[in-house]
């Protein structure tokens, strides 16, 4: 190998060590560290001088730091007169707000809400007739998540009340407590081109170009990254995106380490996820099944009884957390999706927001395909909270599969993940280590979570790159 | 035809790391803080949520560097985040208001391989969208030739000047720089108020380490006041203290303008022969100032506001050089 030298940042040494073991090398020397404000600085110790230089950095951890970190360690690269900068990051930062559906993002974590007028605006907003905007975001009034988030902002929204210590230097200043607590709708005193906020539909900005432009601008000539969860994402860079597949390694598992794998079927948790599914299924010749997430099923409850009811009168199967509903009407392509507890009504409890006559749009989960007595195998490029993941296999076993497997790219799994996976129906987890996954593996048992490993992977097309040859035979081959 | 512009209004958005500040801000300028804010997700990515129309107007994000280990960072993406969603939102114009501007002691290339992580920022945050930047006793003001956009870097002085006028007897005065860097900022404060500086020259042998220090001047029966633009461990400040002290100093306090006070810095205040420490907010000061009862605070949010009003007015922003604005 010619003048190349591998980096690792602080999100994922153990993935760097592994790729350097792999090609070779030895890793290269650098000083990662935080002053006492918390500034990240960085120090290389090895030349790069003319050197082609690989970075890896994963997004997961404490994302920002990493992030930030990253820049910092490419730009350092880049005025140390280095040749080429590619940066290795089998997880992406912020691949995932590309995307819009706000029911696929992790929670919102109260942290970083400190404004009041959030109350106004998660509260806000009828739903009006939706127009397909150019983001494409879920409104926020919709989702439930932003409801608790609300109800602890209340709480919490005191905490802007000014410090007794602010020198009141100026009349004006000396009614600044007073004033603290000012309601937020009060008249703009500008008037030019106030517009009120009361119609506006709140949205949540997208980053993927930001972060693109972020890492071109600090210097990366390249970048490597693995199981894109939007493939548009390659679209910000004006540089090289090498995307590369866990499929192989996928398919590689299942053909060797599931019994009578023949008989699984590949199941997607989302209708984002079918493409990803199908490919495994076909080149295994597998079953595939569905499942699907809908938001507009329209509840009706009926006031004479307390069973709720759907418009057309099907029952529901509804618990207080994850309202779900299964179609007992056969779906086209499937016998299977039969009706729920015996034909019985549902027992399920009416949440108490279920108010008779109301109509309510409510999250509902159906399955397309049959999962009766088999082995399944839920296959996920990207899991965080592990609702959907969990969600899905527990539907599977109502609909009676034997066996859950999960077959997951980048577990991230923030929050309480690990303690939901703990106690769902998926029997077991297979995870690559595009993040770290020690902890992870620590904390739910090594006989529940089998980690494969993407250094191969990565380092294959390394040394490719390095060689100028052709990255693309990979993508099947896996290495 | 030529289209005339609208004229458009001040928006000031708050992000996370100083909404005390992005409120006083507002206040000063009689407006609301704007219905846009920073959220983080569980995963730790940090998201923008826009919940009113900016479109055409002029945007002041109000942001500061600061949150220690835990938040600087998060607090930089956010800022990052935060303009690129107004570019995204059509603002006219995006202005970043950075009082403390992060990474502004790593402006040069001082080791082999090390990054100048000032100019990075300044990529970056130009990269995000920004076109204007306020900030505030930077650092290095050659930082303002890293950024191709426009940068106002406003000053403490007059303000700092203002309270040493109304709460000291400033016949016995003596300013004294801890640093040869901070030695024209003191001899402008000295020449405005007609009084004497000295020097204290330090060799610094690592980052955030104070090794040996040197008074040039003298200090004898004199209050003394240490000026700096930041205290961030304050083992300089404190060191600075005992030394004037020792050289026969009446009493010592401290002026700086950005009040990091990183690690066990208040610890090390209160401990201190300190007889008070004064400085801005363009931290968030509320926890410090519980903790410490030496430290008191000066408010700067009329500065910012004034230098907003007058940049959306197109109005010369230097007098605020040299003026007060209270």
């Amino acid at each position: 190998m010619r003048d190349i030298i591998v980096f690792s940042g602080s999100s994922n040494s153990a993935l760097a060590d592994r790729i350097c073991n792999n090609l070779g090398l030895p890793k290269g020397k650098v000083e990662l560290r935080k002053f006492a404000n918390g500034e990240t600085s960085v120090q290389f110790g090895d030349s790069v001088r003319d050197k082609d230089v690989y970075i890896v950095q994963s997004g997961s951890g404490h994302v920002n730091d990493n992030l930030i970190q990253l820049t910092i360690m490419i730009s350092a690269c880049k005025i140390s007169s280095a040749r080429r900068i590619s940066v290795v990051c089998p997880l992406f930062f912020y691949s995932r707000q590309a995307e819009s559906p706000s029911s696929k993002r992790g929670t919102p974590s109260l942290s970083g809400v400190n404004n009041p007028k959030n109350i106004n605006l998660l509260d806000s907003v009828p739903p009006s007739p939706r127009s397909l905007s150019r983001n494409g975001s879920k409104p926020i009034s919709s989702d439930p998540q932003p409801k608790e988030l609300l109800n602890s902002l209340k709480s919490a929204s005191n905490i802007l009340s000014p410090s007794p210590s602010y020198r009141p230097t100026s009349s004006k200043l000396s009614q600044l407590p007073g004033l603290a607590h000012v309601q937020p709708r009060s008249l703009p005193t500008n008037n030019s081109g106030v517009t009120s906020s009361a119609n506006y539909r709140s949205w949540i900005a997208q980053s993927g170009t930001l972060i693109a432009n972020m890492l071109t601008s600090a210097g990366a000539n390249q970048i490597i990254t693995m199981d894109l969860h939007d493939p548009q994402f390659q679209g910000f860079f004006d540089i090289p995106v090498d995307n590369l597949y866990s499929k192989p390694l996928i398919q590689h598992y299942i053909v060797n380490y599931i019994p009578d794998y023949k008989d699984t079927v590949i199941v997607s948790p989302d209708a984002g996820g079918a493409k990803r599914a199908t490919a495994i299924a076909d080149a295994l010749g597998l079953s595939f099944a569905l499942i699907h997430k809908e938001r507009r099923q329209k509840i009706v409850v009926d006031p004479n009884s307390s069973m709720p009811l759907s418009s057309d009168g099907i029952t529901l199967n509804q618990n207080s957390s994850t309202p779900s509903i299964n179609n007992p009407q056969p779906m086209k392509h499937s016998s299977s999706t039969t009706s729920i507890n015996n034909g019985f009504p549902a027992s399920g409890t009416v949440t108490p927001s279920s108010v008779p006559h109301l109509e309510k749009y409510v999250g509902t989960t159906m399955l397309v395909g049959d999962v009766q007595d088999k082995v399944c195998v839920l296959i996920d490029d990207l899991v965080d909270t592990s609702n959907t993941i969990t969600r899905a296999a527990k539907l599977l076993k109502d609909q009676g599969c034997k066996y859950v497997y999960a077959l997951i790219t980048h577990g991230i799994f923030s929050g309480d993940a690990i303690k939901k996976l703990k106690n769902s129906a998926i029997d077991k987890i297979i995870v690559t280590n595009t993040v770290d996954q020690d902890a992870h593996v620590a904390e739910i048992g090594s006989d529940m979570m089998v980690i494969l490993d993407v250094s191969r992977i990565l380092s294959e097309a390394i040394r490719r790159i390095n060689n100028g040859e052709s990255v693309s035979m990979i993508y099947d081959h896996g290495w | 035809m030529s289209f005339q512009k609208q004229p458009n209004s001040i928006k000031i958005l708050a992000g996370n790391s100083h909404p005390e500040l992005a409120e006083a801000i507002a206040r000063s300028l009689s407006l609301d803080v704007s219905n846009i804010s920073a959220i983080e997700f569980s995963n730790r990515e940090s998201a923008i949520l826009l919940g009113e129309s900016i479109r055409d107007e002029d945007v002041y994000i109000i942001q500061t560097g600061c949150g220690g280990q835990e938040k600087l960072n998060d607090y930089l993406m956010e800022t990052l985040l935060m303009i690129h969603a107004c570019k995204a939102a059509s603002a006219r114009k995006v202005t970043a208001v950075i009082p403390n501007f992060p990474y502004a002691r790593q402006d040069r290339k001082d080791k082999s391989r090390v990054a100048i992580t000032a100019k990075l920022m300044a990529n970056l945050l130009t990269t995000a969208g920004c076109s204007h930047v306020i900030t505030m006793d930077l650092h290095a003001s050659q930082i303002q030739g890293f950024f191709s956009i426009p940068v106002d870097n406003l000053y403490a002085e007059p303000i700092v000047l203002q309270y040493i006028k109304e709460t000291e007897n400033y016949d016995n005065l003596m300013f004294v720089s801890p640093d040869a860097g901070g030695a024209k900022r003191v001899a402008s404060l000295a020449e405005k108020l007609d009084t004497q500086f000295a020097l204290i020259h330090k060799e610094r042998a690592k980052a955030n380490e104070v090794s040996r220090m040197v008074l040039v001047g003298d200090v004898t029966d004199k209050t003394c006041i240490l000026i700096d633009d930041m205290a961030d461990t304050c083992g300089t400040l404190c060191k600075a203290s005992d030394l004037l002290l020792e050289k026969g100093a009446k009493d010592v306090v401290a002026i700086v303008t950005h009040g990091i006070f990183s690690g066990d810095a208040i610890n090390k205040l209160n401990n201190s022969s300190l007889k008070s420490i004064v400085c801005t907010n363009s931290l968030p000061m509320s926890q410090f100032a519980e903790l410490c009862s030496k430290l008191s605070i000066i408010d700067i949010s009329p500065i910012l506001g004034e230098a907003i009003r007058r940049l959306h007015n197109g109005e010369s922003v230097s007098y605020l050089f040299s003026n007060a604005v209270m």
